[in-house]
């Protein structure tokens, strides 16, 4: 078999199971992090800095492992980027934590969160604007506040850091061709989102001082929620999967219980969370709901999503709860230790391996993977073992391997969802930062085409907007 | 001078309200209270409660969170006045993240716990290395070492850091008590540690059997 046809055959098996759905084999999906250069021989430090050397790694574990999807560079933070923007956030490996180690986030303390308790007025009437005026310039040790002087560190900072965003992000094409070409390797997702709840606890007030938020001023922090909600749900759909094959990435955080009760997860995070999920799923996008943590609590919520919308990636919830509660509707994914995949024999992981699959992927719609990312700590001959199991064990019978090839989209009836469809628009629209409307107003009368310079403001203002909130959800 | 109503600083510590809990300690010690009367008989029972609650689902971590910061509101105004009586704390708590971990949400409730718990908490912060464990236990003449991790990859820090301690010859002075999303009590046996709580409310009752 040549390269591109094991990508077909990775491509249908992978799309199957993301239908919930049952393939020829269990498909193998791992979210295959700093493992990666311990495989190929690197340093945490030189994946996290060198994103050329993050592909490379990839691009040797999906060579040599038979594994169906991985994602690109699931490293991701690229600390050249965040050390040009002066990102504050970032430990970056051999400047903040030992060269050996992966990149950490920095929570910073409370009373230097980046958002203040008294700004979400501010955020809410216009978040984009929000962003570049008061949270960049706080999260920056190089860029200055508007209003100060403007200096040359600052300006540099900025075009640095934006050149640096946009050539990482056009070396992603190429990287997801080399997968397919070189090893026939699916890129096993496309674009980015977060729960509202989430960004504002990880970026802007910090777990803490939303957590005094939701006590003081619970009615704020919703408002907040609901105004960042088309914003990001932007993001995800421009990120997305133009192909509506693979999911978007929802990287879930402190929105479960028992990091917010339960009450609050009811009245704020699944209300701003849910209908973003369902415009996805209007435009033919799946989300894979990356559960970090323990989403236990919350599994019937979930279930009340339209059925396929969703893949269910577990990491220390109950996989087998997750089954019972979910499995009719959604595909699952994940629920390996990943403490087993680092310090435990091979013989343990077949047997764990074996636990879940006869369990939870007896009717397909199962991707087997780790609970959370693996780290360099993961074990290669542990990793060996659970793909060369899977691979063995993890076999249907009956499974149609040609016929059309089905997107989890396909034969969805989205005809009566709402998704954000119904919520008033904001004032500044999600995409723009410098509206054409509010530029036209500084510009003597046009003449020729002027849809072309409506349409060509409008496009590379939008850079400007993708610089931000990539800064905010992705690094 | 009539002695002042107590229960409002158990409840203030209850239900997580800092203004109340610090009002209440201020008329309680300028009507004479004894400050170890406030901590023993008001607020180690109300953090206990809230431990309780938390362990049975009726509280999460918002709710101890607050109830940490109404004691610590009160604590402020106590803890000097308990230094210069030479009051003795239930024991002293050396706590950090370990090295190469710099994630502290966890870390600080349970140093918030143990505080509440009556302990004397000397924070190290985050990325701690295992000399600084050593150093600062021995300095302060702790009886208990507490050590975080979030990651799977900062585990075995844990494990260098108990090594430590026994190649300066003191790990028989100290009781060592781990927890962290990753950890399980089956890691803490294999690398010799004293004890582990899967919550932050857990801790306090382990670091009193710990060091009972």
């Amino acid at each position: 078999m040549n390269t591109e046809e094991l990508y077909q055959q990775r491509l249908r098996r992978y799309l199957t199971a993301l239908r919930n759905e049952r393939p020829d084999k269990i498909p193998i999906r791992p979210f295959v992090a700093e493992f990666t250069a311990k495989y190929a021989g690197f340093t945490c430090q030189q994946v996290a800095h060198d994103f050329n050397l993050a592909f490379e790694a990839a691009v040797r574990c999906a060579r040599d492992f038979d594994w169906d999807a991985v994602v690109p560079n699931m490293v991701y933070v690229w600390t050249g980027l965040t050390q040009a923007a002066g990102l504050r956030y970032y430990g970056i490996p051999g400047i903040h934590v030992p060269h050996t180690t992966g990149f950490n986030y920095i929570e910073p303390p409370e009373e230097e969160a980046f958002m203040r308790e008294d700004e979400y007025d501010a955020l809410i009437a216009d978040p984009t604007a929000f962003l570049y005026e008061v949270w960049l310039p706080r999260v920056s040790t190089e860029i200055v506040k508007p209003g100060q002087p403007a200096t040359y560190r600052s300006h540099l900072a900025l075009v640095k850091s934006a050149m640096a965003m946009m050539v990482y992000f056009n070396a992603f094409g190429p990287q997801i061709q080399r997968l397919r070409t070189e090893c026939g390797t699916v890129s096993a997702i496309a674009g980015i989102f977060k729960a509202p709840f989430d960004i504002l606890a990880d970026k802007l007030r910090g777990y803490v001082g939303l957590t005094l938020d939701m006590a003081r001023q619970p009615d704020t922090v919703l408002r907040a929620c609901e105004a960042l909600m088309p914003h990001l749900a932007h993001v995800g759909l421009t990120t997305a999967d133009p192909a509506k094959q693979v999911p978007i990435g929802l990287w879930m955080h402190r929105g479960c219980v028992p990091f917010v009760n339960p009450a609050q997860f009811r009245s704020h995070y699944w209300p701003t969370l849910k209908p973003c999920i369902e415009e996805f799923w209007r435009h033919g996008h799946q989300t894979m709901f990356y559960a970090e943590g323990k989403w236990d609590a919350h599994l019937d919520d979930f279930a009340t999503l339209p059925e396929r919308s969703i893949i269910f990636h577990v990491d220390q919830g109950d996989i087998f709860l997750a089954h019972r509660k979910l499995h009719h509707k959604f595909a699952l994914s994940g629920g390996i230790p990943n403490v087993l995949l680092s310090y435990g024999q091979p013989e343990e992981v077949r047997a764990y391996c074996k636990k879940v699959i006869d369990e939870v992927a007896r009717e397909g719609g199962y991707i087997l993977d780790a609970g959370a990312i693996m780290q360099d700590d993961t074990s290669i001959e542990n990793l060996r073992a659970l793909t060369d199991f899977a691979r063995e064990y993890g076999v249907y019978s009956g499974a149609p391997t040609d016929g059309p090839l089905l997107r989890p989209c396909d034969g969805a009836d989205v005809s009566e969802l709402v998704g954000l469809s119904d919520r008033p628009a904001p004032r500044v629209r999600p995409g723009v930062c410098l509206p054409w409307e509010a530029k036209l107003k500084e510009l003597p009368p046009l003449s020729g085409d002027v849809d072309l310079l409506r349409r060509v403001w409008e496009n590379v203002d939008a850079l400007g907007n993708t610089y931000i909130w990539q800064l905010l959800l992705s690094f | 001078m009539s002695t002042p109503d107590l229960q409002p600083l158990y409840d203030a510590v209850l239900s997580g309200d800092a203004k109340t809990a610090r009002a209440v300690t201020e008329q309680a010690l300028s009507a004479g209270v004894e400050p170890l009367k406030l901590v023993q008989e008001y607020m180690v029972p109300a953090m206990g409660e809230v431990g309780r609650r938390f362990e049975c689902n009726e509280y999460f971590v918002p709710e101890l969170l607050l109830s940490a910061r109404a004691m610590k509101a009160a604590l402020e105004l106590i803890r000097p006045l308990l230094a210069a009586s030479g009051a003795q704390p239930a024991g002293r708590v050396v706590i950090g993240t370990v090295k190469g971990d710099l994630h502290d949400i966890g870390k600080n409730l349970v140093a918030a716990m143990l505080e509440g718990g009556g302990y004397e908490v000397i924070d190290l912060g985050v990325n701690v290395p295992p000399e600084k464990f050593v150093e600062v236990a021995q300095e302060k003449n702790a009886n208990l070492v507490a050590m975080s991790a979030l990651l799977t990859t900062t585990m075995p820090s844990m494990r260098t850091t108990i090594e430590a301690f026994k190649a300066a010859g003191v790990r028989n002075r100290v009781k060592i008590m781990i927890g962290g999303a990753p950890i399980t009590q089956r890691y803490a046996d294999e690398i010799g540690a004293d004890g582990y709580a899967e919550t932050a409310a857990g801790a306090v009752p382990l670091a009193r059997k710990l060091a009972a």
